[in-house]
């Protein structure tokens, strides 16, 4: 039994950041990384199915990024992940989520895990799509926004409740294996203390190249993924303003306002 | 202990000693006590096999005892064994720490223990003459003045040792003292470990057992003076055991005569005599043991409890408490040192507020914990000596979090439990399994990240600076006398900044030579040490460490007693030795040296509180008071003052996890008992999170408009003279 939590290391903006002067992502040195918030619960999903099976259960991290990637994923090790795996190559750099989707599938199709997690979406670029592109690559059942789970390893069913919007809540069977997105609070995510961040910096991270997985070039970056960034900027700011006068003169002025938003 | 039995059986022969052959002796030696007369030889030997069972019973128990600490793992607390003896003997002398907010119960017990003492003594001086002098070298002393001497000061201390028990029968029936009531603050009505009866039932036990033997005592005494009222030797110096004479007489006068007082002597020795030995074979067994445990506590005392808390050695692969035996052998001792008087949990802050926790309670679930699995002959699988967990026996992961070691619960323990360090050494536990809470999981790493509990930016640290008209100096790029550490609440809590620049000015005006560490200056570690993150607390010591031994200066200054604290005492584990000191001991040096000068005094009615990382953990009670007096503050102390302080609820890493709504903080119960004093100008506070905490609470206890909370920093502010004027006024205090 395996379940394999696909994780991703996410930027967070420092203050006083600057734009890249290409006008694509924020410069890099204003970035400070840290794993992803939503991936702390799949994470944690997976380790509470480990801790109450009476069966074996693997949790396999995975995650595409370069080198520095490597610190989420001892934190995750140091959160009681039994392995980690890094996939990367140069030519991935510039990829959008259907792409990494396409990459982890080939990564799911070598490790064959019985359940894959991914967070609903990441801090950062907020796509919400790699999950669900992973799962269309595979042509597994997926489900997105899960709150919660219930799930006997082996079984080739699970029962998941799903948020939907205006509170409802849904309750869904799937036919596993399949790949589901968790949202956050469906558990309480343990903490890594440091000391065993720093034990697991002795487990190795196991790096896999294109080539491993049967991947080319082509099938990855800038050039295969399906959307581009073309600018990233700061909105401008400062659309409010304060209606001065009396309590006849701001209503008349409001008044004003709203036929000139009604085009009249 | 085991001489008092002695006293009663002859170790050596002959066993039987006739009047007889006594009787060409002169008067002087007639004057005595005849051990066993009138015994038949069969009865004697009854006593004996009674007397040696009891020996027997009691060396099992004690060899259990010392087979269940040594499953702790070891401790070095064996070194200065001397120093070590004289300190605990004493303590025991004095009965300091016993009579410390208890002074009568501190009384009672001196009356108890030195009664006990010195009948533990005059029966060891019976010993010795009678089995081991007379028998061997034929010497004799217990006889004429020596022996009426001696029957006076035992009757006097039998008359103390009973004093002292009706008194703490009275304390426990009527005065329904809240920290005698064992009901655990920790379980409900209903759970099998809640109201902890069978405690009590012992208590009493102990109680009515004690006090019937020296009852008896007497009554056996009285009894002998009637059956021997015709022999002149026994019954002329009657007086000299008064008490035994004053019942003889109310005997007589009751009708008794002496053949019935002979049977009556007799049926009360075996009484007397079956349960003094009982209470001696059941010491190890009962509460009773606390004579030995307690001492050993006390002797094996670590000064710096909780001040410096034990590190991990960094090939040591486990971390903090899982199983009872991941406890030292001295925190064992501790264990079963405890004598529930209840002083820590009265003292306890997050008891005082209604949180699940009582230091006594986690002590002794341990020792009930230790008792259980530890004393049988096997030792238990691992998975059943896990102290965590919701059972019965076990400590709830919530306990652990509600403390906030403030060190209240061991600085007042008279036998020296050392609570805080295996509290913070279970929560390494919690912490290393992944056990917190969300928030504080949140702050800690943002202390990795940043280096601050804050979550801000590294770059965000020194920037109250901006605001002063004068450049601090940067100490890593030039060499300073003093170096300001200025810690994370005084760096970037808006509020606190004001104090900050105040004694940034403070320092200026005296010209003291000081600079800062600016961006490179970490979070200190103190509180996250007593959360039991202590990986990241080696990161952050390390990392500070590293980053002052780059620097030239001659010693340290802090506003922030955590720091300073943790700075003090605990960075030279790590290789840090610095010296290091308050601000309070600072300013007050530079009123001193002359170098600052007030221009006006303060008329404000103010109190003060005790900081426990300067107070109980440092002993800087003294500084700030002086300053306060030397501003013309008038100084009305709080009931709890100094080492009795109260905890403002912030540390042990609480000030990162919001108490429960609804029922009172301990920074509110503080506010109300300092709105008890009239016309309270001022609460005094010598910490930037006591500013923080206290500030708070006065709006959420409603004290707001009543008095108000200040650094001291700001008094001395407000009556220091300045070269420049106009600085003064730069920085008022809008809070």
């Amino acid at each position: 039994m395996k379940i394999l939590v696909a994780v991703k290391e996410v930027a967070a903006l420092d203050e006083d950041f600057e734009i890249r002067d290409d006008e694509l992502d924020v410069d890099e040195d204003f970035l400070l990384y840290d794993l992803n918030e939503w991936d702390d619960f799949s994470l944690e999903e997976a380790m509470v199915i480990k801790e109450s099976s009476d069966t074996e259960v693997e949790v396999v991290v995975v995650s595409v990024g370069p080198e520095r990637v490597d610190d989420i994923l001892r934190k995750c090790l140091a959160k009681g992940a039994d392995r980690a795996i890094r996939v990367w190559d140069d030519a991935m750099e510039g990829s959008d989520s259907v792409t990494i989707g396409r990459i982890l599938s080939a990564v799911v199709e070598k490790e064959k895990p019985d359940m894959v997690f991914a967070g609903v979406q990441s801090s950062d670029d907020a796509a919400g799509s790699t999950g669900i592109s992973l799962a269309a690559s595979l042509n597994w059942p997926h489900a997105a926004v899960v709150a919660g789970l219930e799930y006997q390893p082996g079984s080739n069913k699970a029962k998941i409740t799903r948020e939907l919007e205006g509170g409802l809540s849904q309750i869904v069977e799937i036919d596993c294996p399949s790949v589901l997105t968790i949202q956050l609070g469906i558990n309480t995510p343990r903490y890594a203390s440091l000391r065993g961040i720093k034990q697991a910096a002795a487990k190795p991270v196991d790096e896999i190249s294109l080539a491993d997985l049967g991947l080319s070039d082509s099938d990855v970056g800038v050039d295969a993924a399906l959307s581009r960034v073309r600018r990233m900027y700061i909105p401008e700011k400062g659309m409010a303003s304060m209606i001065e006068g009396t309590p006849a003169e701001q209503a008349a002025k409001l008044a004003e306002i709203i036929r000139e938003f009604k085009g009249e | 202990m085991l001489s008092m039995v002695a006293a009663h059986i002859p170790l050596a022969q002959p066993l039987c000693i006739s009047q007889e052959s006594r009787c060409v002796m002169n008067e002087a030696h007639e004057i005595t006590r005849i051990l066993f007369e009138d015994f038949s030889n069969w009865s004697i030997y009854l006593f004996y096999v009674i007397g040696y069972t009891a020996i027997g019973i009691f060396l099992y128990g004690v060899y259990v005892q010392i087979r269940k600490y040594r499953r702790g793992k070891p401790d070095a607390s064996w070194g200065e064994f001397f120093a070590r003896f004289v300190d605990m003997f004493k303590t025991m002398a004095t009965h300091r720490t016993l009579k410390r907010r208890d002074k009568s119960a501190g009384r009672a017990h001196a009356l108890i223990f030195f009664g006990f003492v010195l009948l533990f003594i005059g029966t060891a001086t019976i010993t010795l003459e009678y089995d081991i002098l007379e028998p061997l070298f034929g010497i004799t002393f217990w006889y004429g003045d020596f022996y009426l001497w001696f029957s006076l000061i035992l009757d006097l201390a039998g008359v103390g040792l009973i004093a002292g028990l009706i008194y703490m029968m009275y304390r426990r029936k009527w005065l329904k003292l809240p920290k005698l009531d064992y009901a655990r603050p920790d379980r409900e009505p209903g759970d099998p470990d809640y109201d902890r009866s069978g405690y009590r039932r012992e208590d009493w036990a102990f109680l009515w057992a004690l006090i019937l033997i020296g009852f008896t005592g007497f009554l056996l005494e009285a009894a002998r003076l009637v059956w021997l009222s015709e022999t002149a030797t026994v019954w002329d110096y009657r007086w000299w055991s008064p008490i035994g004479a004053l019942m003889a007489h109310m005997m007589m006068g009751l009708g008794m005569g002496a053949e019935a007082a002979g049977n009556f002597r007799l049926g009360l020795w075996w009484f007397h005599g079956v349960l003094a030995l009982a209470f001696i074979a059941l010491i190890p067994y009962t509460k009773v043991k606390h004579i030995f445990t307690a001492s050993g506590s006390l002797m094996f005392r670590d000064p710096m409890a909780g001040k410096r808390l034990p590190s991990v050695p960094e090939d040591q692969e486990d971390i903090g408490i899982k199983t009872i035996t991941d406890l030292t052998w001295k925190q064992l001792l501790n264990l079963d040192a405890c004598t529930k008087c209840g002083r820590c949990h009265e003292a306890c802050p997050a008891n005082a507020v209604g949180a699940p926790l009582s230091p006594r309670d986690v002590i002794l679930s341990l020792r009930e914990f230790a008792n259980k699995s530890l004393q049988s002959k096997e030792l238990p699988e691992k998975a059943e000596l896990d102290v965590h967990g919701k059972d019965v026996g076990q400590v709830f992961m919530e306990t652990l979090w509600s403390c906030r070691t403030c060190l209240a619960c061991v600085e007042i323990c008279p036998v020296a439990v050392e609570h805080v360090p295996i509290i913070v050494q279970m929560r390494r536990k919690l912490v290393d399994e992944g056990n917190m809470e969300p928030i504080l999981q949140k702050t800690m790493q943002s202390i990795h990240k940043n280096g601050n509990s804050m979550n801000e930016s590294k770059r965000k640290r020194p920037r109250w600076t901006k605001e002063l008209p004068f450049t601090i100096k940067d100490a890593r790029k030039e060499p300073v006398d003093v170096m300001w550490f200025v810690g994370d609440y005084a760096s970037f809590d808006p509020r606190n900044q004001v104090v900050t620049r105040s004694f940034a000015r403070l320092m200026k005006q005296a010209g003291v030579d000081f600079g800062l560490l600016y961006e490179a200056e970490m979070n200190a570690g103190n509180d996250v040490r007593r959360v039991g993150e202590e990986g990241l607390y080696e990161f952050l010591a390390n990392a500070n460490i590293s980053t002052l031994e780059k620097c030239d200066f001659n010693s340290i200054v802090t506003t922030d007693p955590h720091s300073f604290n943790t700075i003090r005492n605990e960075y030279p584990d790590f290789g840090g030795e610095f010296e290091i000191q308050h601000y309070t001991t600072l300013l007050k040096q530079l009123f001193e040296q002359g170098k600052l000068k007030l221009s006006k005094k303060l008329d404000y009615r103010v109190t003060f509180h005790d900081p426990c990382h300067l107070g109980r953990y440092n002993k800087g009670y003294d500084a700030p008071r002086e300053l306060i007096k030397l501003l013309g503050c008038e100084l009305i102390e709080m009931d709890r003052n100094r080492d009795n302080s109260f905890c403002c609820g912030a540390g042990g890493g609480r000030i990162w996890i919001p108490d429960p709504v609804g029922i009172e903080k301990p920074s509110e119960n503080r506010m109300r008992e300092a709105a008890e004093i009239e016309e309270l100008d001022v609460f005094i506070v010598s910490c930037p999170k006591d500013l923080t905490m206290f500030e708070d609470a006065l709006k959420t206890a409603g004290y707001e408009g009543k008095f108000v909370v200040k650094e001291l920093i700001e008094l001395v502010n407000e009556c220091v003279e300045f070269d420049e004027a106009e600085v003064i006024d730069a920085d008022v205090v809008s809070a």
